[in-house]
């Protein structure tokens, strides 16, 4: 066994795999170390809010203030409200009104929006335009007002007699340090939906999705092995019925099976770990194939029968003289029913059956919940990408690990 | 003087491994096939015969890379003509190869005829099927094959049948030189016999001029062919007569070889077979001065120092690569019958 | 001939005895699962509804659909008598339509969009497999980790990639349905063409994902066959390298067709899910919609159709090998 991990570590492909595997795992297990928010806790009122740091506006203003007069603040803020296409939506709106075309130039703010504020008028209406388009125009407008006004802002308190008096202004050049804000919250990949922190979220996700990943691998190689082991060693009728069987699933598409027991399980009783154990009971077909096969070249080996001869029972020859020969084979296939259980379960969940929503989420009720919610056509791409990069990542490190260990354990697959 | 079938100069040929490094398998290799001759090549696994085979044949792809020398047959130098060249006038045509494990050889999932087929259009794209078929009838006839065979598929073909018919499709296209690599090793004692007696046939009948003939079972060699080279390590160690190389080998190593003959005869069986200890060098950096030196038993202080090692002349047309003169060898070996065992002169089964 | 024959009967039988295996299957494992199907879906239909007499009328409505509260052997013939007559039942959630009038309008989407999308990325993998391991060098390089990235992306992560940038940011495909949603189907250019342009999405993640597989497959097959035995007897017997790319080519796809028998089950499993991101009116969203409504009998129908479907690819592959490997004739005359 220990050779064997020597062995491993020596294939380049091994190694890539191995630590990009390690590098989930580690991320999976430090980041609820540090922030220990719960998962599921919405905090965010609304959908999709867009990655990035999120700084309190109230707390700002009691913050400390700098002045910073930074070149091109000015045509940054401007540029914030006010984009490329919206300066083009500004000039179509004005030609429609009967604004001669030469007399706009998109490039001059202060001109354009002089213009603008004296030509538009919401009443108006332009022929063959939609209700959502001059909602846009409405929305637009309102954004623009006192874009170009210099002067501070002005912050008042109400006194005694309810009468608001001001009590400070806010120059266009002030800043506050971040760092000094007492409320400041970073979400590096926004918030989902029901806005949740996508990255707590993904982190716990992942966590679950793996321990998915691994039960169903587990159940799924345990009873692969079982039958694997039997059948192949005993043969005879017990080989024939029990690869009967076998060839029945294999040719069941085993989603099939899922489906219908997920669905029949009802969603109540539906937790994580059922799930797992569902896609384990339903995926162990190819294990026992390979192991049968591994099994039957072992069977008539010399030590297999020299210790058959010398009276070994069958269960210690099986854990002697069998298992350790297929031991390394048995660990492949571990790996990819691994992987291949967290992307049933994502399918699964994709599907409306995944675990019950509330209280752990998993990679696949992830995507789930961003495909019902459209985030994918809303182009929110924080809300799934991040999910199919970690699927395919733990895809993609397992399946090298396993061609690592196939190539130092096979050599003729080495070119 | 009889015609020279296939001449090869210096032929030095390399393995590029794909860690880049340089693995010299044939390493400046000499020697003539003439006409009616078949050549044996002996020598341990990994010496470079099989390689030397491969080369000979003018046609390479990696990771075997052509170096230096010349190959010559019957008079046409083919190194040096564009691969294509070789492939559409050389191989099948002049010369012929069967590959170790024939078995193998035939691709699994087309009938024999339409292998057949593949190859004469590969040299004669305008042959029309009928014609193939009739020629391959007929040739498979003349070799004692029957004809139902060409219709079949490999996996319909008994062991035996597959090499045979793997002989009767090299010769279709009548070359000049078959190179057999060790044709006969993975067949039963019966297959056996007729694989050979179907060489020793193709020659006698005249469908071809000379025979290149592999094997590591010694006793085989010494009855199929009349000359034999030793190998050792990518090099020709001694080239002689089949007679001289097997009861009068020069060569230490050739000694030695020669010495682990298992002779199943009456009043052998007391014999002490010899192994020669030790493994052949790393071709990767074989040594600067004889390659053999660690395994020699003679071995002398001057044979790791004198670089460059040429083959020596002896007499009776035969050559070896020894620093020790013929009579200092022969010297030797009597002096060492005369303390150790005897031997008397192997008789070797012929499998006729 | 005969032994094809015998081949074939044996792939027949064997194909029956799956049928009726998956038959049971599909109306045992419901039945076995603990709990009560009917009371989950009224479970979930009675959802806020506080009058429990209504949700008794409700479950006792559906048992009489269902078929619950007779024997299990009665069960067994009823299911037996409505899949044989071609109609499921009723569908739950569509009521009235009956289940097979709401597959008959999914089914042909699907086969449409994933037979096709099968074959030609299995074909494109395999040829793309065989020629990076005759080709190796620059080739090989390029293609074997992408194909190793694509193959272990999920289908239905393929689509989404696909759908966002070609569908979202592009805008040069729709990014959902099977033709406009303004369209009512008739056999006009309009609608045609809508058909067309929404098919492109869901067949290229499909062709695409399953191009990686294969094409992995492929080449460690053609790596294994280029350096057998009679390649070399082929090249030293003056065979064109393109002729010997051939032979490599046929010998290497015949276990890989075996693995596409093998695997096609789950290719399909994964299509379905890259039809729901698409909103595909396939089965793949006729499950989801099933699934979110509760419908028993059409989610216990579609699974059964995807599996005799899966079942007759399967038994066509087996045929067409039979015919396409000499060993298998070899086999059998023994």
């Amino acid at each position: 066994m220990k050779f064997m991990f020597q062995q491993a570590f020596r294939s380049g492909k091994f190694v890539t795999g191995f630590s990009i595997f390690m590098a989930i795992l580690l991320v999976v297990l430090i980041y609820p170390l540090i922030i220990k928010d719960p998962p599921l806790t919405i905090i965010g009122r609304g959908t999709f809010f867009e990655p990035g740091i999120y700084v309190n506006v109230y707390d700002s203003l009691g913050s400390p203030q700098y002045t910073l007069n930074l070149k091109g603040a000015d045509a940054r803020r401007v540029a914030s409200r006010l984009n490329d296409d919206d300066r083009a939506a500004m000039q179509e709106w004005l030609v429609a009104a009967g604004v001669p075309e030469a007399e706009i130039d998109t490039a001059d703010t202060p001109l354009l929006l002089e213009l603008w504020f004296k030509t538009y008028d919401p009443t108006l209406s332009v022929p063959g335009m939609t209700n959502a388009r001059r909602n846009y125009f409405i929305r637009l407008n309102n954004s623009l007002q006192g874009l170009l006004d210099p002067n501070d802002a002005i912050l008042a308190a109400r006194d005694e007699e309810g009468a608001l008096q001001q009590v400070g202004t806010i120059a266009q050049t002030d800043f506050v340090n971040v760092g000094q804000v007492p409320n400041v919250r970073l979400l590096p990949l926004g918030t989902d939906n029901f806005g949740r922190d996508v990255l707590t979220e993904l982190v716990a996700a992942t966590r679950v999705s793996l321990q998915i990943g691994f039960v169903a691998g587990f159940i799924a190689t345990l009873i692969g092995l079982v039958i694997g082991l039997i059948s192949g060693y005993i043969g005879g009728i017990v080989d024939d019925s029990l690869m009967f069987i076998t060839n029945l699933f294999t040719v069941i598409p085993s989603f099939v099976l899922l489906i219908l027991i997920s669905f029949s399980i009802g969603q109540d009783k539906r937790g994580a770990f059922t799930v797992a154990a569902v896609i384990g009971f339903t995926s162990w077909v190819w294990t026992a194939r390979a192991v049968r096969s591994q099994v039957i070249s072992l069977r008539n080996r010399d030590h297999v029968n020299l210790s058959r001869l010398s009276g070994h029972s069958l269960f210690s020859i099986i854990l002697r003289d069998i298992l350790p020969y297929i031991a390394s084979y048995v660990v492949m296939a571990l790996i990819l029913q691994i992987s291949a259980g967290i992307l049933a379960e994502a399918g699964l969940s994709i599907l409306g059956l995944g675990p019950r929503t509330t209280e752990v989420p998993t990679l696949g009720l992830m995507m789930n919940w961003a495909m019902i919610y459209q985030a994918h056509i809303l182009g929110k791409w924080w809300a799934f990408f991040p999910v199919i990069l970690v699927i395919a990542l733990i895809a993609f490190s397992m399946n090298l690990m396993n061609t690592g260990l196939d190539q130092v354990f096979n050599p003729a697959l080495r070119d | 003087m009889r015609n020279v079938i296939l001449e090869v100069k210096d032929l030095t040929t390399k393995y590029i491994t794909r860690f880049k490094e340089d693995i010299y398998a044939v390493d400046h290799v000499s020697f003539k096939v003439e006409e009616g001759q078949s050549l044996g090549i002996a020598g341990e696994s990994g010496c470079g015969k099989s390689t030397l085979a491969l080369s000979l044949m003018g046609y390479y792809f990696p990771p075997l890379h052509y170096t230096s020398g010349e190959i010559i047959i019957d008079g046409l130098n083919i190194t040096g003509m564009p691969p294509d060249d070789v492939r559409r006038t050389i191989l099948g045509r002049e010369i012929a190869y069967i590959p170790q494990a024939a078995m193998n050889a035939l691709n699994p999932t087309q009938k024999v005829i339409g292998f057949i087929e593949d190859v004469v259009q590969a040299h004669y794209p305008d042959t029309s099927k009928k014609d193939i078929y009739d020629l391959a009838r007929q040739r498979f006839e003349l070799l004692g094959l029957p004809a139902e065979v060409l219709q079949r598929y490999p996996v319909e073909l008994s062991g035996g049948m597959k090499q045979r018919t793997v002989i009767a499709v090299s010769v279709i296209l009548g070359p000049k030189i078959l190179i057999a690599d060790e044709p006969s090793s993975a067949l039963d004692v019966t297959s056996q016999k007729m694989v050979i007696k179907m060489l020793r046939d193709l020659m006698e009948n005249g469908y071809i001029k000379a025979m290149i003939f592999i094997t590591h079972e010694l006793p085989l060699l010494y009855n199929v062919t009349d000359h034999i080279m030793v190998m050792y390590a990518g090099q020709l160690v001694e080239l002689a007569s089949a007679q001289e190389a097997v009861f009068d080998p020069l060569h230490p190593y050739s000694k030695g070889l020669m010495g682990s003959i298992i002779v199943p005869e009456e009043g052998l069986r007391n014999v002490k077979l010899t192994a020669i200890p030790g493994v052949p060098p790393n071709l990767k950096n074989p040594p600067p001065g004889c390659r053999f030196a660690d395994r020699c038993k003679y071995v002398q202080p001057e044979c790791r120092t004198v670089l460059g090692q040429q083959l020596r002349e002896a007499h009776g047309g035969r050559s070896y690569r020894c620093i020790f003169p013929e009579t200092v060898l022969r010297e030797t070996y009597a002096n060492e019958q005369a303390h150790g065992q005897t031997r008397e002169q192997p008789h070797v089964n012929t499998p006729r | 001939m005969k032994a094809y024959a015998s081949y074939f009967s044996n792939k027949l039988l064997w194909f029956l005895v799956t049928l009726v295996a998956a038959f049971l299957l599909n109306f045992f494992l419901p039945r076995l699962m603990p709990g009560d199907p009917v009371a989950a879906i009224v479970a979930r239909m009675a959802q806020g509804m506080t009058n429990t007499s209504g949700v008794q009328a409700i479950y006792e409505q559906y048992t009489e659909l269902f078929g619950t509260n007779l024997p299990m052997h009665e069960q067994f013939f009823l299911y037996v008598r409505n899949v044989l007559r071609g109609d499921f039942g009723y569908s739950f959630s569509q009521y009235p339509r009956t289940v097979a009038d709401v597959i008959g309008a999914s089914i042909w989407w699907t086969i449409a969009l994933q037979l096709p999308a099968i074959l030609v990325g299995w074909i494109i993998g395999n040829t793309l497999g065989v020629l990076a391991a005759y080709r190796r060098g620059g080739f090989d390089k390029v293609l074997m980790p992408s194909s190793i990235f694509v193959s272990n992306l999920p289908a239905f992560g393929m689509a989404v990639i696909l759908l966002v940038v070609f569908g979202v940011t592009l805008r040069w495909f729709p990014t959902s349905g099977g033709y406009g949603f303004d369209m009512i189907p008739n056999l006009s250019w309009d609608f045609i063409w809508s058909v067309i342009v929404h098919y492109q999405l869901p067949f290229w993640s499909i062709v695409l994902i399953t191009i990686g597989g294969q094409a992995i497959g492929m080449r460690s097959m053609s790596i294994y066959e280029l350096n057998a035995d009679y390649v070399k007897y082929s090249r030293f017997m003056g065979i064109k390298d393109r002729q010997i790319v051939g032979y490599v080519f046929r010998n290497a796809m015949l276990p890989q067709i075996t693995g596409l028998a093998l695997a096609i089950g789950t290719m399909v499993g994964g299509a379905l899910v890259a039809e729901i991101i698409f909103s595909y009116p396939g089965l793949g969203s006729t499950i989801l919609t099933a699934v979110l409504g509760g419908d028993y009998p059409l989610i216990s129908a579609t699974t059964l159709i995807v599996t005799i479907m899966v079942l007759i690819a399967n038994f066509a592959i087996e045929i067409i090998y039979g015919f396409l490997d000499p060993r298998i004739k070899a086999a059998q005359s023994d």
